[in-house]
């Protein structure tokens, strides 16, 4: 009567292909998140074409094409960051991880500044320029600061998954062999600049 | 022991190169100083810049999913349910313009 139960991962709670797969089907919740949004944004957009066109010289292209190509670049360097950490070198990888979260604190410094302006011009709902706007340039900033803050938001949470990632290779806890946690970081910060990749062009190069 | 074994090496083979990174990156600024060049330089073309900027969009969103998000050395499922997720965005897509262009 030796009852003699293996679980199916031997006991370890540890499942790559698992972890990565629930991560996915998260991100495909994101992209429809943002997909809805983006709906939302074209059909206004098209019900107030000169109006929108109006709105976004308002924006500034060089911060925006600054902010793409930070982005870019953080994109790279997470990904460099899960090659340094398969080939065993820790180090690399948590400098890389770094200057990933640098990136992301350079973008938001740059949102912030945006941000401002827009604020110093009493461009937010609710201000009194923003009150006396017509109609479509208010729906174009409603949109403009909504999906940019969402986005922001997301920048944020990207940035605090990667600061426990950093804690956890110090740690010994993600490592050569269980990477699937810096992997699953990575692919959330690729999806955040996968947003941004549509939003520049949406909001700041329509004119 | 075995089966712990088996399991601990379930990640991936694949260990995309530094090189290879640097490369997706520079095809990607080279991408983004398109989109904006035509957008600033071709601003009376007006139409055409906004599908052209789409477009490159596209184009740059592809190449982060595929390369630095791994989907092309990943499993093929990674593959088929992204087009899935996508094809249906799409169906909203259509249903959203068929419901704007009927009212």
């Amino acid at each position: 009567m030796n009852h003699h139960f293996t679980l199916p991962n031997s006991g370890h709670n540890y499942d790559a292909k698992a972890s990565k797969m629930g991560m996915w089907l998260f991100l495909y919740t994101e992209l429809i998140l943002f997909g809805g949004l983006f709906l939302v944004y074209m059909v206004y957009r098209s019900l107030n074409q000169d109006a929108f066109l109006l709105a976004s010289f308002n924006l500034n292209v060089w911060m925006g094409t600054a902010n793409t190509i930070v982005l870019l670049t953080s994109s790279m360097t997470v990904a460099m960051a899960i090659s340094a950490l398969q080939k065993g070198d820790p180090k690399k990888s948590i400098f890389l991880l770094w200057m990933t979260i640098l990136a992301a604190l350079v973008f938001l410094v740059v949102k912030y500044f945006e941000w401002s302006a827009k604020f110093e011009h009493g461009l937010f709902p609710g201000m009194d320029h923003f009150n006396q706007l017509p109609n479509g340039e208010k729906l174009y900033f409603n949109l403009y600061f909504f999906m940019t803050g969402l986005h922001g938001l997301h920048v944020i949470v990207g940035g605090i998954f990667i600061v426990i990632v950093v804690f956890k290779i110090k740690s010994g806890k993600v490592n050569k062999d269980r990477y699937q946690l810096l992997e699953n970081s990575g692919l959330y910060w690729h999806l955040v600049d996968l947003i941004w990749i549509y939003l520049f062009p949406l909001f700041y190069l329509i004119h | 022991m075995k089966n712990q074994h088996s399991i601990e090496e379930s990640h991936s083979e694949h260990i995309t190169s530094y090189r290879e990174h640097f490369g997706t990156w520079v095809g990607l600024i080279l991408l983004t100083l398109m989109t904006v060049f035509i957008s600033v330089f071709g601003a009376d073309l007006r139409t055409i810049t906004v599908a052209t900027a789409l477009f490159i969009a596209s184009v740059k969103a592809l190449v982060v999913a595929y390369y630095f998000m791994h989907l092309k050395y990943d499993p093929r499922i990674y593959r088929v349910l992204i087009t899935i997720v996508m094809s249906l965005f799409t169906v909203f897509l259509i249903m959203v313009i068929l419901d704007y262009l009927t009212r």
